[in-house]
């Protein structure tokens, strides 16, 4: 057999080979991997927005929002924001109130800051008992206006406090914040009216 | 604006190789002299800028329209072994200056795992085409940056007295460490 | 009987005399950015071996079949296709492990470790030989990468697989499980091996 075409040949058989084999494995596994980032979803609209029993969901302005009701009452609405961290992009999952003026949750979705320092924001292994102290002080806070403070005790309510060594990722959070929630509120709004 | 931090981002706060650790076997094995250095710095960065082109092409004209993400990397890993030889010949028939000082390197840069990583990232991040054409070029900068840094460093150091265990690739791995530190002070920078 | 010992070399010299990391310096990138913890390294080692174990096989069994001129092509393509095997399967059932690791399970696919043992070994002897190499080669990896990440993590944050190991008061050194930890730990761990493999000679 000519080499050329034997070439041909043998490299069609393997890609071929190799694109079915692949394909049936797509099939086997995208359904679970679909399921794990539902679920996933699912389980950061339950922490941002505690006191819903049903959540719906509304597409405008190129935010998803997951509308939290309990006895058919507008409870709260949740959304995601992104935003540059210190190194890569952070996303969170934020919960607030129907009126969008104060925060009932939030989670970090996903974020790469340094490793032990602004990873924090999610999770600090450092503080026993409190490991998401962070992002568990925004509930309650208004939104708009978010201010940081440097070791000391936040207080008012627009008042975050920063985490040692990591005050620009903290920084980071409170800016996707006050830039991404005053846009949601104008999207929701639309489509409500 | 938004593209100027994509560059920096990803030539200095987030060096390819310092931070990332993409592209770390030419990085021990070309950075002897700054020379050579220069060369393999060039060719990659060509071949990123290339690949960060076509890759996006790729993905989102022909696997993302008919549901085959699944043949994502087998797709992107041939298309760069194949543009890889496409540039050599390319090399070779336009410009022999050209092809001399960057013959050698350009076989070995379809394992640099920085092509591969920023065609992969490109797709992660979810980057316009502009944002990807910039993201390569930035990567390519910094990929040639760490390795020139680094054989200039080398350079000097055959006249040190290294301990004879760590002399190579022990010794370069250290200097890369402290590298990295010093790289580190431009986080923030974005 | 010297067959029987060569078979035995097949499998060792992975582990110390040829190890992948610390002797032929392949596989770097994975090595350097994954093992800020125990966890990680391992499953790093793991997938990377699994790759290397069912492509060696497969090119070992194919290796008179396939034309020397597109062998590095056919290679790429049965490794790319073990590698999205492993990274899909790791998504669907170990989702966190997935996300931790990133962008490096997909860049096993340039790793290499993986491709060298295709060039060098597989395309060039028989399958059980084969097996047997990239069994030790996938050892030699493995076990570089869980030594380096128990050094990181015990160092970086006090623990090993999330456990507390060092007592209350040890405030963890940052700076190994960032960056440049990665790069001084290795260098030192390439150090010190050759100064075992320098008195193992005297």
């Amino acid at each position: 057999m000519n080499t050329s075409v034997k070439m041909i040949l043998v490299l069609t058989i393997i890609s071929t080979l190799s694109g079915g084999l692949l394909s049936y494995w797509d099939a086997y596994t995208s359904e679970k991997i679909d399921a794990y980032r539902q679920q996933e979803i699912q389980q950061a609209v339950k922490e941002v927005l505690p006191d819903t029993d049903e959540e719906k969901v509304l597409e405008a302005g190129g935010f998803t929002f997951y509308v939290g009701y309990k006895d058919s009452d507008i409870t709260g609405v949740a959304f995601v924001a992104e935003g540059g961290g210190f190194q890569d992009i952070i996303s969170l999952m934020v919960g607030v109130t129907p009126d969008f003026s104060e925060f009932t949750g939030l989670t970090v979705l996903s974020q790469k800051e340094t490793p032990g320092l602004g990873t924090k924001i999610a999770y600090d292994p450092s503080r026993e008992g409190s490991e998401t102290w962070f992002i568990d002080q925004f509930q309650g806070k208004k939104t708009g206006n978010l201010t940081y403070v440097k070791n000391q005790k936040a207080s008012g309510d627009s008042e975050i406090e920063a985490i040692t060594g990591a005050t620009i990722s903290s920084n980071a959070v409170i800016t996707i914040l006050n830039k991404h929630v005053p846009t949601a509120k104008s999207a929701f709004e639309s489509i409500n009216q | 604006m938004e593209l100027l931090v994509i560059f920096i981002s990803a030539a200095i706060v987030n060096n390819f190789v310092l931070s990332q650790f993409l592209g770390i076997c030419p990085f021990v094995g070309v950075s002897k002299r700054v020379d050579s250095a220069v060369s393999m710095g060039m060719a990659v960065t060509f071949v990123m800028t290339i690949t960060a082109v076509v890759t996006w092409l790729i993905y989102h004209l022909l696997l993302v329209p008919y549901n085959l993400e699944i043949l994502q990397y087998v797709s992107f890993i041939l298309v760069i072994a194949s543009l890889v030889q496409l540039v050599e010949m390319f090399i070779r028939k336009v410009s022999k200056p050209l092809y001399d000082a960057l013959g050698i390197f350009l076989p070995l840069i379809t394992t640099n795992c920085a092509i591969l990583g920023l065609a992969l990232i490109a797709v992660l991040r979810e980057y316009s085409f502009m944002e990807s054409l910039i993201y390569g070029i930035g990567a390519g900068a910094g990929f040639t940056l760490a390795l020139v840094i680094m054989a200039g460093i080398r350079e000097e150091l055959e006249l040190a007295d290294v301990p004879k265990h760590f002399q190579g690739a022990g010794i370069t791995m250290i200097i890369a460490g402290s590298l990295a530190l010093a790289f580190m002070g431009f986080a923030g920078l974005i | 009987m010297a067959k029987k010992v060569s078979l035995l070399e097949d499998f060792t010299k992975g582990i110390w005399k040829e190890n992948p990391i610390l002797i032929a310096l392949l596989g770097l990138c994975p090595t350097l950015a994954v093992t800020i913890s125990v966890e990680n390294g391992l499953a790093m080692g793991l997938a990377a071996s699994f790759v290397l174990i069912c492509s060696s096989t497969l090119i070992s069994l194919l290796r008179n079949l396939i034309p020397k001129q597109v062998r590095i092509a056919s290679f790429i393509v049965i490794i790319a296709t073990f590698v999205t095997i492993a990274d899909r399967y790791l998504a669907a059932f170990y989702p966190e492990i997935s996300k931790n690791l990133g962008p490096f399970i997909p860049l096993i696919i340039v790793n290499c470790m993986i491709l060298g043992r295709q060039e060098a070994f597989a395309s060039k002897n028989g399958v059980g030989r084969s097996i047997l190499d990239a069994l030790g080669m996938g050892l030699g990896f493995t076990l570089v990468l869980l030594i380096l990440s128990a050094i990181r993590e015990l160092l970086g944050s006090g623990t090993i697989l999330g456990y507390q190991i060092m007592w209350d008061s040890f405030s963890p050194w940052m700076v190994m499980i960032l960056p440049p930890g990665a790069f001084l730990t290795l260098g030192l761990m390439i150090g010190a091996s050759n100064w075992i493999n320098d008195r193992r000679a005297r």
